[in-house]
């Protein structure tokens, strides 16, 4: 690899050659202002607000666009410089209709970011503004607002480049430039929201998220993505324990800067709904609150009375969850049969750009912690239907409402001798069940999920569980307590420690190797 | 003096095949078929001291050298004939009346490079000139000058003939090939250039018509011949289009270094209807404008323009009376380049848009004490920061007509109307 | 790419939103594309044009040589104003920038013609000559 030095406002930098400088100046922790520049698109040079300054030269240079040169001087804040960024600025504000406190972008504008920076001082323009097209409806996910556009065409490139459907272009001249559908076109790709993240403005914004929570009071944390087993890496944000919207997080080794839409909105089926607040029991004519102790009790007692039995873990349960129910049903049930939920579905090519057939975000990984026997998720389900076990564990998955054809399901399930299911709310399966467990959802728990390609990534809480719930994993704990195993754990730190002592292929992996980007699994 | 871009145009069927051979026509072609390597051609290009017609003025030897000799891509030569600049019609004329010396350049200019394929992109209004071209094409193809092996010699070329639809900006080169490649002229940013990543990302030349058309004679008559004419940095002869105020309009074919002053009252017949000349604008409209007092001197060519402060540019030359109302002058061409601008980079398309308003407001009584200051601010916030070279041709005039005519501005602000009485 | 909207525009007199799908499809390109291609050159037409389309140059040269009374004078003698097709959809009117043909202003284009060295008298008769 070829090394480049050259020097940014002083300072001596190294950086690969064929970099530009506004590459080689972020490596270097020196940021310069940019707005049609982002490092997944192709280069417009468009917006002007990277001018720097370099030596020799006697224009200013787009730092976008330049690549850099041994011995190169690069000033990024010299007078002449400055001076260019408040004139783009400018131009930039003057037929901007400067609506913020209405504008949902406000906190996260770099208009406003920059201005802050660079410009802070009275219009000059005293002419009547340019007026566009307001509050456009794009698609499902996307609305936009011509008069707050700067046309850097972020979102133009990212539907040309990424995923290459097309569907906004520039149309027009001069200042009656703008962005816009062919008409009748809908914009309603699987990726469509990404384009609301890459807007650097409030031209194109978040129709699921716009007006819910001004961003400065979100909650922001690091998580994966629970839609598919591509493992998107997110930003779980949130606010008042709510989640108000998924943002993607940069992994260049999965999901680079982007996620899907469907992905991007799961948080809604799987978080909004109504909790249950405390365990439940059957007696004569259905389904009671009890306390923890009676039904994790009834749970051990009757399941171990009657094998075989069936699990059925979620494709969303942690890898540190899969491990202790791995124990736990084979704990009590020594011929028990488990799976995780799998099925695929077929994706299109737009699709196929980051989604996995599957809605199971942690398959992968729920069979290397042992949750698999030989046939896989759907000759159980058959056998299940069929009769051939006694008693099931079902944790957060509603299978009858998966499988609308149920009804030799409904019938087996209803058949059985003892039935448990763990979940966050009282679903059709659990309906059914003989206790019901109220447990987490992805957004409360910790732990650790392993991608389609095997990729370790880590789940933080962004939420706190509702009253009378436990985590997942405590139940488990308690499960096995109660079996008389060896006491599990406490937590998921201390789980996940014991996975890698005994699980080979996750040997020597521990929270702070996985980090925040992930770790990669020897295959 | 001999003329070398209009040697024909005078001539009864001069746009024919036969009325421009009978005229020494694609001699040149054939001496360079038969005796000249391309690198000799590229030489002799050289030696003439020829620069870039378009506005530029980049000599175009150097041009030509910038191509890499070794790509495995195909590379292309464009004329571009996109002729918009307010104020020149000289590419007009040559495509009208001379097409088989624009023809006989570009062959030369294809040759000289090793490129199989050129293009002429035309601007789309100019109907008559299309057809008059491409009949010369095509002709141009039956004589065996075009296709394949040229001449016998076993290098062939073709030559399309593009439109285009409407849009100054494809003036431009990059802008230009935009449109050549099907999209809209939006200027590529640069690097990298086109002589390395042109038309579709291949090696590309683009050329002049008028630079294309001194090609045969150039190498006919000798570079060194060329070179004895003009100055020691602008050499040989310029088209200078002349419109506005003048008695004599048309197109001069000058030698380089000629008298301004002379050229415009001799040659041109000076100012009609016993007026005085206020102030011309010697190289179309995105150049800044020179007073009557500034012209003395000043010489056609590139340095002695550039020494007055303005640029030989097109050689689009605009005269203004003493009737003219500078300030509307200014509105006009700033309304041009603000319906031009292409809109993709910011300081272009935003600014052009409120020079234009504040010039509007000027003229019709609503200026402000503020304004002229506002506008040289603007403009030189636009300049030298653009992707193309627009920017600072519509930021340079602006400027010029607040700063040589500053007190008729402020006569407008003042009196809150329009101070010249005549239309402008 | 020009050149096929050019027919087109031949073909369906204006290329609206049908005739740009036409292209696109012909072409293999999205219609966004054929679209931002379209509204970006000043020749192609997204709506109907009359019959005879008349251009009046009104940038500087032209200006200075009288363009803005013979602008004015078309407009009165068709009763439309600048953009705007007469009722009949016989004329449109647009004021257009420079048609390099300075020396020769105030000049007009009708369809492809160019009209030069225009007069009050010539315009006259070139509009008569054309109903």
């Amino acid at each position: 690899m070829d090394l480049v030095k050259l020097t940014i406002d002083g300072r001596e930098v190294t950086t690969t050659k064929g970099r530009t400088v506004i590459q080689a100046a972020e490596e270097a922790g020196i940021a310069i202002p940019h707005y049609c520049y982002h490092p997944k698109l192709a280069i417009a040079g468009n917006c002007r607000m990277c001018l720097v300054e370099i030596e020799k030269m006697p224009k200013l240079q787009i730092a976008c666009n330049t690549q850099v040169t041994e011995g190169m001087e690069v000033r990024t804040q010299s007078p002449k410089v400055l001076q260019a960024r408040e004139a783009v600025m400018e131009f930039f504000l003057i037929n901007h209709p400067l609506d913020c406190p209405i504008c949902d972008q406000a906190g996260e504008c770099w208009l406003q970011d920059y201005y802050m920076q660079h410009d802070l001082r009275k219009s000059r323009f005293i002419e009547g503004k340019h007026h566009d097209r307001k509050r456009e409806i794009f698609g499902p996910h996307v609305v936009f607002d011509g008069e707050r556009c700067i046309k850097c065409t972020r979102c133009v490139r990212f539907l040309q480049e990424v995923t290459r459907t097309e569907e906004l272009t520039v149309v027009n001249r001069g200042d009656h430039s703008t962005i816009t559908l062919f008409p009748g076109k809908v914009l309603d790709n699987p990726l469509s929201a990404n384009i609301n993240d890459i807007c650097p403005v409030g031209a194109l914004t978040d129709r699921d998220f716009r007006f819910r929570v001004r961003v400065w009071y979100l909650q922001k944390t690091p998580s994966i993505c629970p839609g598919c087993s591509t493992g998107c890496n997110i930003s779980i944000e949130s606010y008042q324990n709510r989640i108000a919207r998924f943002k993607p997080r940069i992994n260049e080794e999965v999901n680079s800067h982007w996620i899907c839409d469907e992905g991007r909105y799961c948080f809604h089926a799987l978080t909004e709904v109504e909790r249950l607040a405390s365990p439940l029991i059957r007696q004569e004519g259905g389904l009671v609150p009890t306390d923890w102790q009676t039904a994790l009790g009834t749970v051990v007692s009757r399941l171990s009375a009657a094998p075989p039995a069936a699990g059925v873990l979620s494709g969303r349960s942690t890898n540190e969850e899969a491990f202790l129910f791995a124990k736990l049903l084979k704990q009590l049930s020594p011929q028990a049969r488990m799976e995780v939920f799998y099925r695929e579905r077929e994706l299109t090519e737009v699709e196929r750009i980051l989604k996995s057939p599957d809605r199971s975000p942690n398959f992968r990984g729920i069979r290397d912690m042992g949750v698999s026997s030989d046939g896989g998720f759907e000759p159980l389900l058959r056998e299940l239907a069929q009769g051939k076990f006694s008693s099931a564990y079902i944790v957060a998955e509603d299978l009858l409402a998966q499988f609308a054809a149920g009804q030799e399901l409904r019938d087996a399930l209803a058949k059985l001798a003892f039935l448990v299911v763990q979940d966050t709310h009282l679903s059709e399966t659990a309906r059914l069940a003989h206790v019901v467990l109220p447990a987490t959802n992805f957004a409360e728990k910790e732990g650790t999920y392993t991608n389609r390609k095997g990729r370790v990534q880590r789940l933080s809480p962004a939420l706190v569980p509702p009253a009378g719930v436990l985590q997942d994993l405590e139940i488990f704990g308690r499960l096995l307590s109660l079996a008389g195993a060896p006491s599990a754990p406490p937590n998921s730190r201390e789980v996940f420690s014991q996975i890698a002592r005994e699980v080979s292929r996750y040997q020597g992996l521990s929270y702070e190797r996985i980090g925040t980007q992930g770790v990669q699994l020897e295959t | 003096m001999e003329k070398i871009l209009l040697r024909n145009v005078d001539a009864p069927e001069s746009h024919t095949l036969a009325a421009y051979r009978s005229r020494g026509g694609y001699r040149a072609l054939e001496k360079v078929a038969r005796e000249m390597s391309p690198a000799r051609v590229i030489e002799e290009v050289k030696a003439s001291g020829l620069r870039g017609r378009g506005g530029a003025g980049f000599p175009t030897g150097m041009k030509w050298g910038f191509v890499p000799k070794d790509s495995p891509k195909p590379k292309y030569v464009v004329c571009n004939a996109d002729e918009s600049e307010p104020g020149t019609f000289k590419d007009r004329l040559l495509i009208e009346k001379d097409p088989h010396a624009i023809i006989e350049g570009t062959i030369i200019a294809a040759y000289s490079i090793g490129s199989h394929t050129a293009f002429i992109y035309i601007r789309g209004e100019l109907a008559y000139a299309s057809q008059v071209l491409q009949k010369a094409i095509d002709e141009s193809y039956q004589a065996g000058y075009l296709g394949k092996s040229i001449l016998g010699t076993g290098y062939d070329l073709d030559v399309v003939l593009h439109r285009g639809a409407g849009a100054y900006i494809c003036g431009e080169e990059t802008g230009l090939l935009s449109s050549l490649e099907g999209g809209k002229g939006w200027p590529k940013v640069k690097p990298p250039f086109p002589a390395t990543h042109g038309l579709f990302g291949c090696p590309t030349v683009v050329n002049n018509v008028e630079t294309l058309a001194a090609l045969p004679w150039i190498i006919d008559q000798g570079a060194a011949q060329y070179a004895a004419l003009g100055t020691e940095k602008s050499k040989g002869t310029k088209l200078f289009s002349v419109s506005g105020h003048i008695r004599k309009p048309g197109v001069y074919e000058v030698e380089m270094g000629y008298p301004f002053k002379r050229f415009l009252e001799e040659d041109c017949g000076g100012v009609p209807n016993g007026r005085h000349l206020k102030g011309v604008i010697p190289g179309g409209a995105s150049m800044p404008v020179l007073r009557a007092d500034e012209i003395g001197e000043v010489r056609m060519d590139y340095e002695s323009f550039q020494a007055a402060g303005t640029m030989l540019g097109s050689g689009g030359v605009i005269v203004m009376d003493e009737t003219t109302c500078m300030v509307k002058a200014a509105w006009n061409i700033a309304r041009f380049f603000a319906h031009e601008s292409c809109g993709q980079c910011s300081p272009c398309r935003e600014g052009c848009h409120w020079m234009e308003k504040i010039f509007w407001r000027v003229e019709n009584g609503q200026g402000e004490s503020a304004d002229l200051d506002l506008i040289l601010n603007i403009s030189g916030n636009i300049m030298g920061n653009t992707i193309c070279p627009f920017g600072d041709a519509a930021a340079m005039p602006a400027a010029a007509f607040i700063k040589k005519y500053r007190a008729e501005f402020e006569a407008h602000i003042a009196e809150k109307r329009c101070v010249i009485s005549a239309s402008g | 790419m020009l050149p096929v909207l050019y027919l087109a525009q031949a073909e369906f007199g204006y290329l609206g939103t049908d005739a740009i799908e036409y292209v696109a499809k012909i072409m293999g390109v999205s219609t966004a594309r054929v679209y931002g291609v379209v509204t970006f050159y000043t020749m192609l037409n997204m709506k109907p044009i009359g019959r005879h389309h008349i251009q009046v140059c009104r940038t500087l040269p032209c200006a200075l040589a009288g363009a803005e009374k013979i602008t004015a004078l078309i407009k009165a003698k068709l009763g439309i104003d600048a953009g705007e097709t007469t009722s009949d959809g016989k004329f449109s009117l647009l004021e257009v920038e420079c048609l390099a043909s300075c020396g020769t202003g105030p000049m007009m284009q009708v369809n492809e013609d160019y009209h030069e060295n225009l007069t009050e008298e010539r315009v006259t008769e070139i509009l008569q000559s054309l109903k």
